[in-house]
C-alpha cells in the first residue's frame, strides 16, 4: 500500500485533527462541567443574566480586567489578576506533573501532597539559614526542595519494588506522616521562627530576599518566575517522554511492564527514576509556594495542591502538556471564582468545576466514542 | 426440517462487515463443521446464536419459529449451548460448583451441595462423562476442563451445542476421546456444531461442512465429496505453495542446558545447535513454558547449569537479548507487544537504544519510521501503518510484526511458544516460512507448541516433556504421532 506524502498543508490540517482527537477527552468534560455549573448558578441565584455577569466576573478575574482597561484603567488592572493566576497555575502545574509522571510507568503516586510539603521545608529551611548571592540562592532553595521531595517519594519506590508494598497506601500514608512531622512538631516546635523580644510568629523564619523567587513586573504583580519554571518542567517531561529513549522506556514500562521487561528494559530502574522524579517535581512545588508567596513555610499550607494535582494529571491524560493547560485554566478559574462572591456565589465554586470535570473525565468511553464518532482516525494514523 | 435456521445474517462492527447474509441450517442430530481462516466469521455466527452479539439484520429461526436471542440465557431457554475456546470456568470451585452455577438448586436460600452433586452425576452418567464431581477444577488437565464445560452444557439440557476450537490445546488422545463422546451424542439427538482450522479433525467427524470466507458462506461440503487440499483452496482462495522443507545441517552447539530446574521444569538436560529446528512437545504445563523462559532470561534457574551463546550463568532478558536471543513469547499482548504503543514504537522495542531507533539518547523517528516501513513491507504486515495502534492489528498480523522484529538484526537463536496459535491458515504459513527460512540461514529454532502437527512439521528434532521431565527424544525419521502422544502423556513403555 503506497501512501502519498502529505502535502505540508495536508500534514498540518491531519495534525491539527490528531491534536482535536487527543484533547477532546479533555476539553469536552471541562466545557461539560461549566455548562452544568452556569445553569446550577443560573437556576440557584436568579437567572441567566445573573450568572452570565458571575462567569464573566470570574473570566475578569483570571485573565485581567479587560473592560475596566477598556475604560482607560492602569495596565495593573491586567498584571494582578495574572499574578494570582500564574501563581496558582504553576502549583498546579508542578503537582500535576509529578502525579503524571509517575502515571505514565504506571504508579499512582497519591502522595505530592506529602512531597509537596518536604519541599516547603526543605526550600523553607535552605532559604533562611543559608546565606548566598541571589544568583546561588534561589536554585539551591530549588534543588534542595526538588531532592527532599524525590527521596520522600524513594521509600515507597523501593517499598513497591522490594516488597510489593503498593504505593498508593505507602504514599497516601506518608501524607500524614509529613503532616505529623513537620506541622505538628517542626515548625511549631524547633523551627519556629524567634523574632526579636522574645515574641514569636507562627511559621518558620522568614526567608532572604536572595532566596525569594524573582517578580517578573515589578511590584505591581504577584507575578513570579514560578509559572516560567512549572512550565519549562512540563515542556522538560513532554520531550524527555516523546523524544528521548529513557522516555521510550518510561512508557513502554508503564503500558506494558512486561512486555518492557521481555524486550530488556530494567523496568525496576524505570519506576526508581520516574518516582524520584515525581516526588521532585511535588518538592519544586513546594518550593514555589514558600519561596514566591509564602516566604516562609507557614503554621499550616492550606490549600492541598498535592491533591489537586492528582485531578491536573487525571484531567489532563497524563500528558505533560495536558497538565499544563489544565493547570493554567483551573489556576485562572481559582483566582478569578473569588469575585463571584459578589454574586452569592461561593469562592470555592471553582473546585467544584474541577471536581465535576474530573468526575466526567472519568467515563473516558463515552469522550472516546465521541472523538471517534466526529473525528474518526484514518487509517495510516497521525 | 431443521432445528434451527439463521437467515440471511449480517453483522457489522463500525466499517468492518464481519458477517454478510450468512444463512446456515442446523438438522437435528447433525454434525457440522465452520471452518474458515481468522476473521472469516465462523465465531461471529455462532456468537450471534448464542446472544453474543446481535445482528444487524437476518433473522434466526428454532423449530420454524422466530427466535428473539438477546442474551446467553435466550440462548440457553432454547436449548443453544457454546463451549468457548477459552474456558469459563471458576478454577477455585469444584466440578459440581462450577456445572450447576447460575441454575444453583438451593435450600433456603443455601446451595443445596448434596442435591447439586447428585444432579450432576446423573448428568455425567446419562451421559456417559467420567469425572470426579468433588475436584477443584484447577487440578484438573485441560481436556477434563473441557468435559466439564460440555458438562455444564448438557446439564442445562441444551439439544445443539457449539464447540469453539475445542481440540486446540488436547493431546492427540484427548481429542480422540472428544470426538468419540461427542459421536455418541449427537447420535443420541445432540446437534453439534464444530469450529475448526484443523481440516483432518472436521473431515473425520463432520457430518456437514461449512465453509467461510471473509464474512460468507462460500461452500456447503459433505466429506465424502472433498479434501483438505480443496477445502484450504476454498477457505483462503489460491495462494502460493508452501515452503519447501530442506534438509537440515545441524552447526555448534549455541545453548546447552545441564540438569536445570526452574518451575515445573526438573533436571533437563539438552543442547540447541545452530541450523535447526528443536521442538518441544508437551501437553500444557508440563515445564515447556519455564525452558522457554530460561533460555530467554526471562527466568532465573532454580538449579543446574546454563550456556547460552557462549555465556556461562543466569542471563536476563537485556543480556540474552545482547548475545544474540530473541523471543515470540506465547502471550504476544502481554510480552512481546505494547497494545497501546503505535506499530512503530513496537518494531522499536527491544532494539530501541540502537541506530536505526535512536540517536545517541534520542529517539530517531525518521529512522524508526523508515525500519518499520520496510519491516512491515518484508513480513507483509497489514495495514502498512506505522502509526496504528499495535492493538488494532488483527492477531495474524500481530504476530508477523513480532516475528519480523525478533529475527530482524541478525539474532542467532530464536525461542518461539506457539507461535501460530490462533491464526488463519494465511498467517500460519507465513509465520512458519520464517521460522525455516531462518534456520535455513543458520539460525537455531527452540519450536515450543502445544499444537503437535505444528511440532512434527516443522522440528528436526523433538524433545517430549511431562511432568517437568523429559521424556522422549527423537529424530525426524523417527517422529510417530501415537508413540510421541503416549509419551507426552508421561507412558513411556511402547
Amino acid at each position: 500500500m503506497l501512501e502519498a506524502t502529505p502535502t505540508p498543508p495536508g500534514r498540518l490540517r491531519r495534525a491539527a485533527r490528531e491534536l482535536a482527537r487527543a484533547a477532546l477527552p479533555s476539553v469536552a468534560p471541562i466545557l461539560t462541567s461549566l455548562l452544568v455549573c452556569f445553569v446550577a448558578v443560573a437556576a440557584l441565584r436568579g437567572g441567566v443574566a445573573v450568572a452570565v455577569d458571575a462567569f464573566l466576573a470570574m473570566t475578569w478575574g483570571a485573565i485581567g480586567d479587560v473592560p475596566r482597561l477598556l475604560e482607560g484603567a492602569s495596565v495593573a488592572v491586567l498584571l494582578r489578576p495574572w499574578g494570582e493566576s500564574a501563581t496558582k497555575a504553576a502549583l498546579l502545574t508542578l503537582t500535576g506533573l509529578s502525579v503524571a509522571a509517575a502515571f505514565r510507568v504506571g504508579l499512582f503516586n497519591i502522595g505530592a501532597q506529602g512531597q509537596l510539603m518536604v519541599g516547603a521545608l526543605a526550600a523553607a529551611v535552605v532559604g533562611a539559614a543559608v546565606e548566598l548571592p541571589a544568583a546561588l540562592h534561589g536554585p539551591a532553595c530549588l534543588l534542595a526542595a526538588a531532592l527532599a521531595g524525590g527521596l520522600y517519594a524513594l521509600g515507597p519506590a523501593l517499598l513497591k519494588l522490594s516488597r510489593g508494598v503498593h504505593e498508593v497506601i505507602s504514599t497516601i500514608m506518608l501524607n500524614w506522616v509529613a503532616v505529623a512531622l513537620i506541622e505538628n512538631w517542626l515548625v511549631p516546635g524547633p523551627l519556629r521562627a524567634q523574632v526579636g523580644g522574645g515574641n514569636s510568629v507562627a511559621g518558620t523564619a522568614q526567608i532572604h530576599e536572595t532566596a525569594e523567587l524573582p517578580r517578573l513586573v515589578g511590584e505591581v504583580s504577584r507575578l513570579n518566575a514560578g509559572i516560567l519554571l512549572a512550565a519549562g518542567a512540563a515542556v522538560v517531561l513532554w520531550l524527555w517522554l516523546a523524544r528521548f529513549v529513557g522516555g521510550y522506556e518510561w512508557r513502554a514500562a508503564g503500558l506494558g511492564p512486561e512486555a518492557a521487561r521481555a524486550a530488556g528494559i530494567d523496568v525496576r530502574r524505570t519506576v526508581l527514576r520516574a518516582m524520584l522524579t515525581s516526588g521532585a517535581l511535588a518538592g519544586l512545588a513546594g518550593a514555589v509556594l514558600v519561596l514566591g508567596t509564602e516566604q516562609r513555610y507557614p503554621a499550616t499550607l492550606g490549600a492541598p495542591y498535592g491533591f489537586d494535582g492528582i485531578a491536573m494529571a487525571l484531567i489532563g491524560q497524563g500528558h505533560p502538556l495536558g497538565v499544563l493547560a489544565t493547570s493554567t485554566l483551573f489556576g485562572g478559574l481559582r483566582a478569578g471564582g473569588t469575585r463571584m462572591q459578589l454574586f452569592g456565589v461561593h469562592k470555592s465554586f471553582p473546585e467544584l468545576i474541577q471536581g465535576l470535570a474530573l468526575l466526567l473525565v472519568a467515563a473516558r468511553l463515552v469522550w472516546t466514542k465521541l472523538a471517534d464518532r466526529w473525528l474518526p482516525a484514518r487509517e495510516g494514523g497521525p | 426440517m431443521p432445528t434451527i435456521a439463521l437467515r440471511g445474517i449480517s453483522k457489522r462492527f463500525g466499517s468492518q462487515v464481519a458477517l454478510r447474509d450468512v444463512s446456515l441450517e442446523l438438522g437435528r442430530g447433525e454434525r457440522v463443521a465452520l471452518v474458515g481462516e481468522n476473521g472469516a466469521g465462523k465465531s461471529s455466527l455462532m456468537n450471534v446464536l448464542y446472544g453474543l452479539y446481535a445482528a444487524d439484520t437476518g433473522e434466526v429461526r428454532v423449530d420454524g419459529r422466530p427466535a428473539r436471542i438477546r442474551t446467553p440465557a435466550d440462548a440457553l431457554a432454547l436449548g443453544i449451548g457454546m463451549v468457548h475456546q477459552h474456558f469459563t470456568l471458576v478454577p477455585t470451585l469444584t466440578v459440581t460448583e462450577n456445572v450447576v452455577l447460575g441454575r444453583e438448586p438451593t435450600r433456603v436460600g443455601q446451595l443445596d451441595l448434596p442435591r447439586a452433586r447428585a444432579e450432576v452425576l446423573a448428568t455425567c452418567a446419562r451421559f456417559g462423562f467420567a469425572l470426579d464431581v468433588d475436584a477443584r477444577v484447577d487440578a484438573l488437565t485441560v481436556g477434563s476442563q473441557q468435559k466439564v464445560e460440555i458438562v455444564k452444557a448438557l446439564h442445562r439440557g441444551v439439544s445443539t451445542l457449539v464447540l469453539d476450537e475445542p481440540t486446540a490445546v488436547l493431546t492427540p488422545q484427548e481429542a480422540d476421546e472428544l470426538f468419540t463422546v461427542t459421536r455418541r451424542l449427537s447420535d443420541e439427538g445432540l446437534t453439534v456444531v464444530l469450529i475448526s482450522h484443523k481440516l483432518k479433525e472436521v473431515l473425520a467427524f463432520a457430518t456437514r461442512i461449512a465453509v467461510m470466507r471473509r464474512g460468507e458462506k462460500v461452500a456447503e461440503v459433505r466429506p465424502a465429496e472433498t479434501t483438505p487440499e480443496s477445502l484450504a483452496a476454498l477457505m483462503v482462495g489460491p495462494r502460493g505453495p508452501r515452503p519447501a522443507s530442506v534438509k537440515a545441517a545441524p552447526g555448534p552447539v549455541v545453548a546447552t542446558l545441564h540438569r536445570v530446574s526452574a518451575g515445573r521444569l526438573r533436571e533437563v538436560s539438552c543442547a540447541v545447535r545452530a541450523g535447526e529446528v528443536l521442538g518441544i512437545a508437551g501437553v500444557d504445563g508440563n515445564g515447556q513454558r519455564e525452558l522457554a523462559e530460561v533460555l530467554t532470561g526471562m527466568r532465573v534457574p532454580d538449579d543446574g547449569a546454563l550456556v547460552v551463546l557462549g555465556q556461562r550463568g543466569a542471563l536476563t532478558p537485556g543480556r540474552a537479548r545482547a548475545l544474540g536471543v530473541r523471543h515470540v513469547p506465547e502471550d504476544r499482548l502481554r510480552h512481546a507487544l505494547v497494545t497501546d504503543f503505535s506499530v512503530a514504537e513496537n518494531a522499536a522495542l527491544g532494539r530501541h537504544r540502537a541506530p536505526p531507533f535512536a540517536a545517541g539518547a534520542r529517539i530517531d523517528v525518521a529512522g524508526r519510521l523508515a525500519e518499520t516501513q520496510a519491516l512491515l513491507d518484508a513480513h507483509d504486515v497489514r495495514p502498512r501503518a506505522p502509526h496504528l495502534r499495535a492493538g488494532a492489528l488483527s492477531g495474524g498480523n500481530q504476530q508477523k510484526l513480532v516475528v519480523g522484529r525478533e529475527l530482524a538484526g541478525a539474532p542467532k537463536l530464536l525461542v518461539a511458544v506457539q507461535p501460530t496459535r490462533g491464526l488463519d491458515l494465511a498467517a500460519v504459513d507465513a509465520v512458519r516460512g520464517r521460522l525455516l527460512d531462518f534456520r535455513a540461514g543458520g539460525g537455531a529454532v527452540v519450536l515450543v507448541s502445544l499444537d503437535l502437527d505444528e511440532v512434527l512439521a516443522l522440528s528436526d528434532r523433538l524433545l517430549v516433556v511431562h511432568d517437568g521431565r523429559v521424556t522422549g527424544e527423537f529424530p525426524r525419521e523417527a517422529f510417530d504421532e501415537r508413540v510421541i502422544g503416549r509419551r507426552m502423556l508421561g507412558v513411556l513403555d511402547a
